[in-house]
């Protein structure tokens, strides 16, 4: 009966192949995201204009999409299974693109959900762990409220990360996501100071603490305390809520990660021209992302490299540096994180304003004395089993406890929270119920496919000139448009969305094995292909004749059951051939570009995907003629592509013919984008001009 | 395994011109791997008839089904009830598909789809060779793996005929001649001595010649039920 009421959990938006995905290795792309985004399905989506699709597929792990398409360290990028052809997929930009693509769509779609479940959840922070959490609680049908110290909901998001990153108004879209489903907030509301966490505690259910990292870690040194030396997180609040920070003319930053390369960046914004920082790493060492660092030095952010801070000298109150010390080795001999100085080689960094940027911590204060224990170190006790703190029915989950790491990740701990908490208010066992992280993923692709693939570089995401993006705090960073943005999802190998064999339908006539260019499928008792060699292209799917081949990307008889409404209803007293266009999305521009009223487009990710079936099923549901417009010479994507689809198209005259058709009814066209001008309209409307030569179906 | 053909659409039409609820009903395995029959050719035949009535001004619905095999009844029993809601069945089966599904449709009748060619391998993706008759006593060990009775053009039994040409059968310059291929054959092998031995007339009992035939697996027919099923096949010897 208990086991029932799970499967009332909110079922998010399920893409096509959703059920076989999870019984096979993930693609890299999403092994490597902690919220195990689907990117394969929903950069596919992109290439084919199916972007409000595009958004479900993002949306349904990450409440906190638009922020992610922003600020996100992109881990799918990183483990892009393109990065051993050219250059990796461009993945957060498509989700960018995405997103701001279904801007109206996502407003529109906002519901309030059903409380159902009669009980209560309290959530303390409105970061991307708490706002997960408070997500997929309301979805299970829980009353939810967020307690949240600062006046905007969002934690670091909106108190921390500079807009220049992350526009505001990105933030507030998720957030309102979040909150549509009938969620209760609670701004300026302190947990310790406005309420007591234990009064939470009997107020509610069940608790979740996702208060994340808001204390700036200092350092022990002498003159740090007095003016012109500030701690990272108040001064990047004071920014986040405008109340400007007030800084002198020569700002040193003290940190090598990607918080202080906010900082720095942030003061660089506020009109210092001098701003500089010091690290103890050297250039390779730091644990700032490469191109967070490459951005900061177009923005004339200077970095010293191997120094650590020794003491601030003052001239009376006045800052004027910071004494350092040469460093001899940051890691110790087991690679851990244990520096050590070479005392006789000091120097002084010359500032009037130093922000220290060394780390986080907690503000577990609040906790002091209530049923949450705090370890010897003043950290939250927890099981990360069950996700629950010491105090029975209080959970914890995001940065808190799981250590600094990325907004993503945080996201994935607030669903583990989530599921766990609603395990609890349903009176079930939590451990071993929630989902493990590591997932099984494709192989890299092997060297004789490599060969075969196109180089393609991937599309440059363009920023503001340093110049005049310094000048404010405004976005830096240009989205893709249309085209570009189809361009970049064109890139995309498909890995884990290709093919499979029903074993059932099988008849290891090898006809896949001799089809295939990429050496996919091996045949032994029945035919089996290997996910680490298939790219997807749907080549082998119509050669079949057992129809045992689907893919998992898409649904392979769709064109087929479509056709008919595709085509539409056909004018007897038409003056204008109806024709039939089945068009390679990796044309860019099929989408966007005007055809003639009278082409009938069917989009298609590669013309591989056509059987001759579909082709005759184009002519049955009553078009004039049916043509199969191809990527110009040299330009397909995949191999063997041309040779097989003139064979199908050959097949299909034949047939045409069979029935007194003229043959010239199917026919290949080819177009390229790159030339200018609409090359698809030109191409469809002369073959128009000779289908109505011929003669239109069943007119005089 | 058995190689099909396609029928050209005009035969097809001929036959089914007159019924008004068709099923193409495809076979799954020779014919379906020759491209010839299988549920996929099936409805792609569906679909020419449909659009062939509608030049015609016809009503006739015209659907496809497939299964893995027409020659063994578990295989199409379970769609029987759906298979007999039509006039006729065009089964794109081979030759002994049809003959067989034929004897259990009752009065509906049972046409073929496609043309059985022979027994044939794949010699390369879409190109079906024929390599043996099955004349029901083997002599390939004779004739260094290679039949004259399937590949000669004339069945010859004890070296070409005065057609061989470099090679090739007087039949077309497209055909080998399967005498010259198995001196080769059998030059390589180095077994050419055993040509020398004339073979006697052979006896073609075990051929057509010796009527409709039947193989027999006692230590596998145990079952009862098997006798009476045997019964409802036409031409077999019982």
């Amino acid at each position: 009966m208990a086991q029932e009421k799970i499967e009332e959990a909110p079922k998010p938006y399920r893409p096509y192949g959703a059920e076989i995905k999870e019984t096979r290795p993930y693609s890299p792309c999403r092994a490597a995201c902690p919220a195990h985004t689907d990117v394969q399905a929903y950069v596919g989506l992109i290439a084919q204009g199916r972007y409000h699709e595009a958004f479900e597929v993002i949306t349904a792990p990450n409440p906190i999409a638009s922020v992610c398409s922003m600020i996100c360290h992109h881990p799918c990028e990183q483990s892009c299974r393109r990065c051993t052809i050219d250059e990796p997929l461009a993945v957060r930009h498509l989700k960018r693109f995405a997103i701001e693509k279904s801007l109206d769509y996502r407003r529109a779609r906002r519901r309030l959900v059903e409380k159902t479940k009669g009980k209560s959840i309290g959530i303390i922070g409105s970061g991307p762990s708490g706002l997960t959490a408070a997500r997929d609680l309301a979805d299970f049908g829980y009353s939810v409220s967020i307690y949240e110290r600062h006046p905007v909901l969002g934690g670091m998001l909106a108190s921390a990360i500079p807009p220049y990153r992350l526009p505001r108004e990105m933030l507030k879209e998720d957030i309102d996501d979040v909150i549509s489903k009938g969620i209760e907030v609670k701004t300026n509301c302190e947990i310790g100071r406005d309420v007591k966490i234990d009064d939470l505690a009997k107020q509610h259910d069940a608790v979740l603490i996702a208060i994340g990292l808001s204390l700036s870690r200092s350092l022990p040194i002498p003159g740090v305390k007095g003016p012109g030396v500030l701690l990272a997180i108040p001064f990047l609040e004071d920014v986040a809520f405008d109340r400007k920070p007030s800084l002198g003319k020569k700002v040193l930053v003290i940190g090598g990660g990607n918080v202080a390369m906010d900082v720095a960046r942030t003061a660089r914004r506020l009109g210092v021209k001098d701003v500089s920082m010091v690290c103890l790493e050297s250039a390779e060492e730091m644990p700032a992302w490469k191109w967070e660092v490459d951005e900061a030095l177009e923005e004339s952010i200077k970095i010293n490299h191997r120094w650590g801070p020794k003491a601030v000298r003052r001239e009376g109150d006045k800052v004027k540096g910071l004494e350092v010390v040469k460093v001899k080795s940051v890691f110790d001999a087991n690679g851990r994180f244990n520096p050590s100085f070479d005392n006789d080689q000091t120097s002084l960094l010359e500032a009037d304003t130093i922000i220290i940027t060394i780390g986080q911590m907690s503000d577990v204060s609040f906790l002091k004395g209530s049923a949450v224990k705090l370890d010897e170190r003043g950290r939250v006790e927890w099981d990360p089993a069950t996700q629950m703190s010491s105090a029975k029915g209080v959970f914890v989950s995001g940065e808190v406890v799981t250590g600094p790491g990325s907004a993503i990740a945080a996201v994935a701990n607030g669903h583990r929270a989530a599921l766990a908490i609603h395990l609890y208010c349903q009176g079930e066992a939590i451990e071993g119920r929630l989902p493990v992280q590591e997932k099984e993923k494709i192989e890299q692709m092997p060297a004789q496919v490599v060969d075969k693939i196109n180089k393609e570089p991937r599309l440059k995401i363009k920023h503001l000139a340093p110049e005049l993006r310094c000048d404010s705090m405004v976005h830096f960073e240009i989205g893709y448009d249309e085209e570009e943005a189809l361009k970049e999802a064109g890139r995309c190998r498909g890995c884990g969305g290709g093919a499979v064999v029903d074993q059932k339908k099988c008849m290891a006539c090898l006809t896949c094995m001799r089809i295939c260019p990429y050496g996919a499928p091996v045949v032994t008792s029945v035919s089996e292909i290997r996910p680490e060699y298939c790219q997807a292209c749907g080549l082998c799917a119509p050669e079949c004749p057992g129809e045992a081949i689907s893919m998992v990307s898409y649904d392979v008889k769709e064109i087929r059951r479509t056709l008919p409404q595709t085509v539409g209803k056909i004018e007897p007293k038409r003056q204008e051939p109806v024709i039939a266009a089945f068009m390679c999305t990796h044309h860019v521009g099929v989408l966007g570009f005007d055809l003639p009223k009278n082409v009938r487009t069917i989009p298609v990710h590669c013309t591989s995907r056509i059987d001759v079936l579909d082709l005759l099923k184009a002519v049955e549901a009553g078009a004039d003629g049916v043509a199969v417009v191809r990527c110009g010479d040299g330009t397909c994507k995949y191999r063997d592509v041309a040779r097989r689809v003139e064979a199908r198209v050959k097949r299909g005259q034949e047939l045409l013919k069979m029935l007194g058709f003229d043959p010239g009814r199917i026919e290949i066209l080819s177009a390229s984008s790159g030339n200018g001008g609409n090359p698809y309209a030109t191409v469809c409307a002369d073959f128009s001009g000779r289908i109505k030569q011929m003669g239109l179906r069943g007119t005089k | 395994m058995i190689i099909g053909s396609q029928k050209p659409i005009e035969e097809i039409w001929e036959m089914v011109r007159d019924f008004r609820k068709v099923l193409v009903f495809g076979c799954n395995t020779c014919v379906a791997i020759c491209h010839a029959g299988g549920e996929k050719e099936a409805e792609t035949i569906a679909s020419l008839i449909r659009m062939r009535a509608q030049q015609e001004g016809k009503e006739m619905e015209v659907n496809h089904l497939g299964v893995m095999r027409h020659c063994e009844p578990e295989y199409f029993d379970p769609v029987m009830d759906e298979v007999k809601k039509y006039d006729l069945i065009l089964s794109t089966a081979c030759g002994v598909g049809v003959n067989f599904l034929s004897d259990r449709t009752g009065n509906i009748p049972v046409y073929p789809g496609i043309n059985t060619s022979f027994y044939g391998a794949v010699e390369a993706p879409g190109n079906f060779v024929e390599l043996c008759s099955g004349c029901g006593n083997c002599i390939l060990h004779m004739t260094g793996g290679i039949c004259p009775i399937a590949r000669c053009s004339k069945t010859l039994m004890n070296g070409p005929c005065g057609g061989t040409n470099n090679g090739k059968c007087e039949v077309s310059k497209d055909v080998d001649c399967a005498w010259f291929l198995i001196v080769e054959r059998m030059k390589q092998l180095g077994t050419l001595e055993k040509l020398s031995e004339v073979l006697p007339p052979r006896n073609w009992s075990t051929s057509r010649d010796g009527g409709p035939r039947r193989v027999s697996l006692e230590h596998i027919r145990a079952y009862e039920e098997q006798e009476s099923q045997k019964a409802a096949t036409a031409g077999g010897k019982k």
